[in-house]
């Protein structure tokens, strides 16, 4: 008895459709390039956070919940009303999925000094949440921004574990839940030519908007001018993760303001150093597929001949 | 005298395991499988709520630790003991090993439960599975992403590949029990089945390489926040290893469980196999690691008796006990001592897997997570839900294998042919049945 | 109620002793004694008290201080800001608690009889009185710009300064010199400590400063014979430590960002931060934000819609151009509601923990007690849970249909 296809037919189709699928990912994988130190779009724009002269006055968080839309956010779950009737308005702990700015305070451990640090989405050269979105929702384009789709995201929540610093966050209370990060305002501002609303609010220019070629030199202008005053004399950002389109001048730690210490290295470029090669075209499990079909053909047909004796011995048929 | 030793065939006829048999001398339904299928009953009508809410109030996850159990245990985890199809299957049709074909249905069935049970979970764990469909359109994959590799190699391998490879399994009781047309069309088709089952086997092989590989590339993002002692390039290689250690020394305790369950004679000869294949597998398990911790300079880490070094050598020494008592034959061949060390084996396989995704991963200083009562309900009823399918499986298919003195063509009817052929009130098939 | 004053120039006398003599009332005197509680609380012992009636009645026994108010290149303004509220009649109280022994806007006299005034008051309570000054020395060209009854006031100041127990310098020109020493300064103007930097010299700048401020370092002098707390430009830093910004009672509007762009727009009519618009309030130290001015409130420059001028703060006022942003340096220490860089996150649930606890543990000891049920023998193939056999027996090979090949031993 013969199948309707041969087998020629048969192996050919596979091979037809593993190429298919490979050139449906070799137009997505050739796009995306890990280099070890990645390069920043000429258009990219970025913002400046200065901490020493930033004085913790928050008018960045209120622009950036009014211009996004947030809400306010009560402290820990406690309902609006209670937390208004108490006296507490709009102090989220942290970044979360009603707060994409944050300003935060670092005490000195014995209490002397104190400084603040604004945290929201670094809108790194090579995210490493665009790398591991499995449908590309977090998607780098314009100016750099990362911005999400909500039609392509599935809600995974990779983004969250592979952002190293621990930026977008997921609408848990909601069933039509979104990821929600600083996106530069790009839909509400950005794209009508406007700067962000925290870097346009602020009063003191301790965050400012630009391009990011323009910041980064006059941060290094303002570390030469004021030698020592700023930790370690240099920027963070500039190669941080690969490099981020959001700078920090800090005049202590930069751990200690919770930027973490990371190498200047992207988490795109580490995680693909490997699969980057062996999945080009599909070419690693092509081969592998080709050595192990043919061990396994040549031992199924081993089997296959020895079948008919196993069969008269036990009297059964053989069972697969 | 023990046979086994001077076995050199390689015959699957060897001792007590000859042929896949169904579980016969038990109720379908017993107190055993009313509890697990109690407890899956309940985890899924959980899952069902959950699918109408928020995940929040279900789980204990946050945005700290955004991948709760369902993800990290449920998918990360338990896919290594079910990669027995993967382990025990390379075993015996790459390198020959034809002993163990008569547990690959074990092996299969058990295999597929996990997978499918997995997936379930990976589909109430997603916030937006609405947008799955973009999966359809290729020029929308992000290629580099190892969790698009995921989420189209593992449905694909357990509903295509593991499901063609249980077939046979499920044709062979539809032949049995089926009518004379029904056994005419099996007859007719079941050679083409079989010509196609070297490439499904090739398939079933090259796509858990991929995806179990895949499961540790999805930590390799987690970049600083993973604890050096495992955060390595060479964590997909680590996971795939680590799940054909779990798969081998799963289907070794599956095997001795079964028997021990269903009241059926061992074969040392397969198990010890099974054995010796696992110490080796554990062997090269700890070379990889080894060798990555003191290339990448990690070694003293491993020694600090920290936390996350105690951790470590927890995970190690589950392994290595296994890997060197395994090469003893008395290990092999004495029942309770292989599953001794057959579930040490996997309980190291399982903690090294399941480590990087929660204890080890440590993002922000303050945060905790434990999962939320729902959330463990629902996990375990997921198990559950295995746990049953394979205790109906077992006595319905041919699964766990036994001594043909004992096949008796005789599969269990359900209910309405069972009436159907008390009142024909004949043999539903002749006595002696032709091969051919 | 001047011809009283001259009258009591001549005795010593208690505050209580004057205000009898004077017929003020003991209502308008607790009114003035609470206004007194509220409005120069610290650092003043005199106001340590819990009611008016206490400080009534310890202000009563104060022996009322002589007082020698000189006024050189000045406006008369900060007189007339003592003067100036009339409900109650505060002039009048202030001049009931002090015994004001010169001043030239105030007394009677004028010509030569005045310098006779000043002559005598100074040798009659040398060592004793306080002199307040108004208005700024000129020192170019030998202090010619300005000379009282044909002396420069240099010399008047060191003269009448000179002899005084503390000299209390009010008003920006006498702390550092004020308009006249404003560009292109042709006088040469300087305050007080600046020609006189040993004395014990408070400095009161504002252009006018509030006079609770006077009163409550006179107060305080006269009580005890100290002087208040004073910070390194000499201010009393119960009235100057802190700036406007930090007490403006606009300051909401500048922590979210509202700012008036231009004057009259809908953000002013609103009442929003006046930050923009060069408002010198971060800079500038004085308790007009608290205090105000004339006893009414929001009457003071933000509070009707004028940017400080930092009118207190001698690197700003008449230097920094009205409408001129500044920086701001100072940073006040942050409450408590700022989130902590690292705050905590998740919760864990004892239910849950717990059952993972039992179910982890009903495992082990189920998976103890089933691995107890296999044979420790070796080769044996026997039935797991059944009693093992004696000795390792050939197994026997299914017998069905059609042999199987006999496993040889």
């Amino acid at each position: 008895m013969s199948l309707a296809i041969n087998r020629r037919q048969l192996i050919l189709g596979i091979v037809g459709a593993g190429g298919a699928a490979a050139g449906g990912l070799a137009k997505s994988a050739v796009a995306m390039e890990h280099p070890a130190h990645p390069v920043a779009p000429p258009d990219a724009v970025g913002m400046l956070y200065d901490n020493a002269i930033c004085t913790g006055c928050r008018a960045c968080m209120t622009a950036c919940s009014e211009a996004n839309g947030l809400p306010p956010e009560t402290a820990a779950g406690m309902p609006l009303e209670t937390a208004l009737a108490a006296g507490l308005w709009d102090i989220p702990a942290d970044l979360n999925a009603q707060t994409k700015n944050i300003i935060k305070l670092y005490r000195e451990p014995d209490g002397a000094g104190f400084c603040f640090v604004k945290r929201q989405c670094m809108h790194c050269l090579d995210p490493a949440c665009v790398t591991g979105c499995p449908f590309g929702a977090l998607n780098k384009g314009e100016w750099g921004a990362v911005t999400w789709n909500s039609s392509l995201c599935i809600g995974c929540r990779y983004c969250e574990v592979a952002c190293p610093f621990d930026v977008p966050k997921f609408q848990w209370d909601k069933w039509n839940p979104k990821i929600v990060k600083c996106e530069f305002c790009f839909d509400q501002r950005l794209k009508k030519n406007q700067e962000p609303a925290c870097t346009d609010v602020c009063p003191t220019g301790a965050v400012i908007f630009g391009k990011r070629a323009d910041l980064l030199s006059k941060a290094k202008q303002r570390i030469a001018d004021a030698r020592d005053k700023y930790f370690e004399n240099r920027v963070y950002g500039e190669y941080e993760a690969g490099g981020t389109q959001v700078l920090y001048l800090s005049n202590v730690a930069f751990e200690k303001i919770g930027l973490p210490k990371l190498g200047s290295t992207s988490l795109g470029h580490y995680a693909t150093k490997v699969t980057s090669v062996i999945y080009k075209w599909l070419s690693g499990p092509l081969l592998v597929g080709a050595i192990l079909g043919a061990v396994i053909k040549r031992n199924w047909n081993r089997h296959e001949a020895e079948r008919p004796e196993h069969e008269k011995q036990t009297g059964l048929r053989d069972q697969l | 005298m023990s046979v086994h030793r001077t076995d050199t065939t390689g015959s699957t006829l060897v001792n007590h395991w000859q042929y896949g048999v169904p579980v016969y001398d038990e109720g379908l339904i017993t107190p055993t499988l009313l509890f697990f299928a109690g407890l899956a009953a309940l985890g899924l009508v959980l899952a069902a709520a959950r699918f109408f809410s928020p995940l929040g109030p279900f789980s204990g996850m946050n945005d700290a630790y955004a991948w709760g159990i369902w993800k990290t245990f449920n998918v990360m985890t338990l896919t290594a003991l079910g990669s027995g199809p993967l382990a025990v299957g390379m075993a015996a049709w790459v390198f020959n090993r034809k002993k163990l074909h008569v547990v690959m249905r074990t092996a299969l069935v058990s295999g597929f439960l996990f997978y499918a049970t997995g997936l379930v979970a990976l589909g109430f764990d997603v916030g937006r599975p609405w947008n799955f469909w973009n999966v359809m359109l290729p020029w929308r994959w992000n290629a580099e992403s190892a969790m698009l590799e995921i989420s189209i190699c593992m449905p694909v391998y357990c509903c295509f590949f593991l499901a063609v490879e249980n077939l046979p399994m499920v044709l062979e009781r539809i032949y049995y029990t089926g009518s004379d047309s029904t056994k005419a069309f099996l007859l007719r088709w079941a050679p083409r089945l079989r010509r196609i089952y070297p490439f499904m086997i090739t398939g079933a092989y090259v796509l858990p390489l991929m995806h179990q590989s895949s499961l540790g590339g999805l930590l390799l993002l987690g970049g600083n926040k993973i604890n050096p002692l495992w955060q390595t390039p060479c964590l997909p290689l680590l996971y795939l290893l680590a799940a054909a250690l779990c798969g081998l020394g799963f289907v070794t305790f599956l095997l001795l469980m079964s028997s021990l369950r269903y009241s059926r004679p061992l074969d040392l000869g397969v198990l010890g196999e099974l054995g010796n294949l696992l110490s080796w597998t554990c062997f090269l398990f700890l070379a990889v690691r080894f060798g990555d911790l003191i290339v990448r300079g990690q070694f003293h880490a491993a020694f600090a008796f920290d936390k996350m070094s105690l951790l470590f050598l927890l995970e190690t020494t589950l392994i290595l006990v296994p890997a060197i008592a395994l090469r003893r034959r008395v290990v092999c061949e004495t029942p309770r001592r292989l599953l001794n060390m057959a579930v040490l084996a996997c309980l190291g396989g399982l903690l090294f897997r399941f480590i990087p995704t929660t204890i080890a991963y440590m993002p922000a200083r303050k945060a905790s997570y434990f999962p939320a009562l729902p959330e463990l309900l629902m996990s375990v009823g997921y198990i559950a839900l295995g746990i049953t399918a394979f205790g109906l499986a077992v006595k319905y298919f041919a699964v766990l294998p036994g001594e043909i003195k004992d096949w008796n063509y005789m599969f269990r009817l359900v209910r309405a042919r069972r009436q159907a052929v008390a009142r024909k009130g004949a043999e539903p098939w002749p006595a002696s049945l032709s091969t051919r | 109620m001047i011809g009283s004053l001259i009258d009591s120039a001549s005795a010593l006398e208690t505050v209580d002793e004057r205000l009898m003599r004077c017929g003020v009332s003991r209502r308008s005197f607790l009114q003035f004694c609470s206004s007194l509680m509220i409005a120069a609380p610290f650092g003043l012992a005199i106001t340590d008290k819990k009611t008016p009636e206490e400080v009534a009645a310890a202000l009563g026994k104060v022996i009322r201080p002589p007082v020698i108010w000189l006024h050189f290149q000045d406006c008369t303004g900060c007189t007339e800001t003592l003067l100036r509220p009339s409900h109650p009649d505060l002039g009048d109280l202030i001049l009931n608690v002090i015994s004001l022994e010169y001043h030239e806007t105030l007394m009677a006299g004028s010509g030569r009889q005045a310098e006779e005034a000043l002559a005598q008051a100074v040798d009659r309570y040398s060592g004793k009185y306080v002199c307040v000054v108004e208005g700024s020395i000129p020192t170019r060209d030998k202090g010619v710009y300005m000379k009282l009854a044909g002396r420069p006031a240099m010399e008047v100041l060191a003269d009448v300064a000179g002899k005084s127990a503390a000299v209390i310098a009010i008003g920006s020109c006498a702390s550092w010199g004020g308009i006249p020493s404003a560009d292109p300064d042709p006088t040469g103007a300087v305050g007080v400590a600046d020609l006189l930097p040993n004395k014990a010299i408070v400095n009161l700048p504002g252009c006018p400063p509030n006079p609770y401020t006077l009163l409550g370092v006179v107060l305080q002098y006269a009580d005890n014979g100290t002087l208040p707390e004073l910070d390194d430009q000499r201010r009393p830093k119960f009235a100057y430590d802190r700036d406007i910004h930090e007490q403006c009672p606009r300051r909401a509007h500048f922590d979210a960002g509202r700012f008036v762009k231009q004057f009259g727009d809908a953000g002013h009519r609103e009442g929003w931060c006046l930050y923009e618009m060069g408002c010198k309030g971060p800079d500038t130290h004085a308790g007009c934000s608290t205090r105000h001015f004339n006893e009414i409130p929001d009457v003071w420059p933000i509070g009707i819609g004028a940017p400080c001028i930092g009118c207190t703060e001698k690197s700003i006022a008449f230097r920094v151009p009205m409408f001129k942003v500044v920086q701001i340096h100072t940073r006040v220490t942050p409450p408590e509601t700022y989130p902590p860089i690292n705050a905590p996150q998740g919760k864990v649930s004892p239910l849950a923990t717990g059952l993972v606890g039992l179910g982890a543990g009903a495992l082990a000891g189920a998976g103890y007690v089933a691995s107890r049920k296999f044979s420790d023998v070796p080769d044996d193939d026997s039935v797991p849970g059944s009693a093992p056999p004696a000795d390792a027996e050939t197994p026997e090979v299914g017998a069905g249909p059609g042999a199987g090949p006999k496993a040889s031993s």
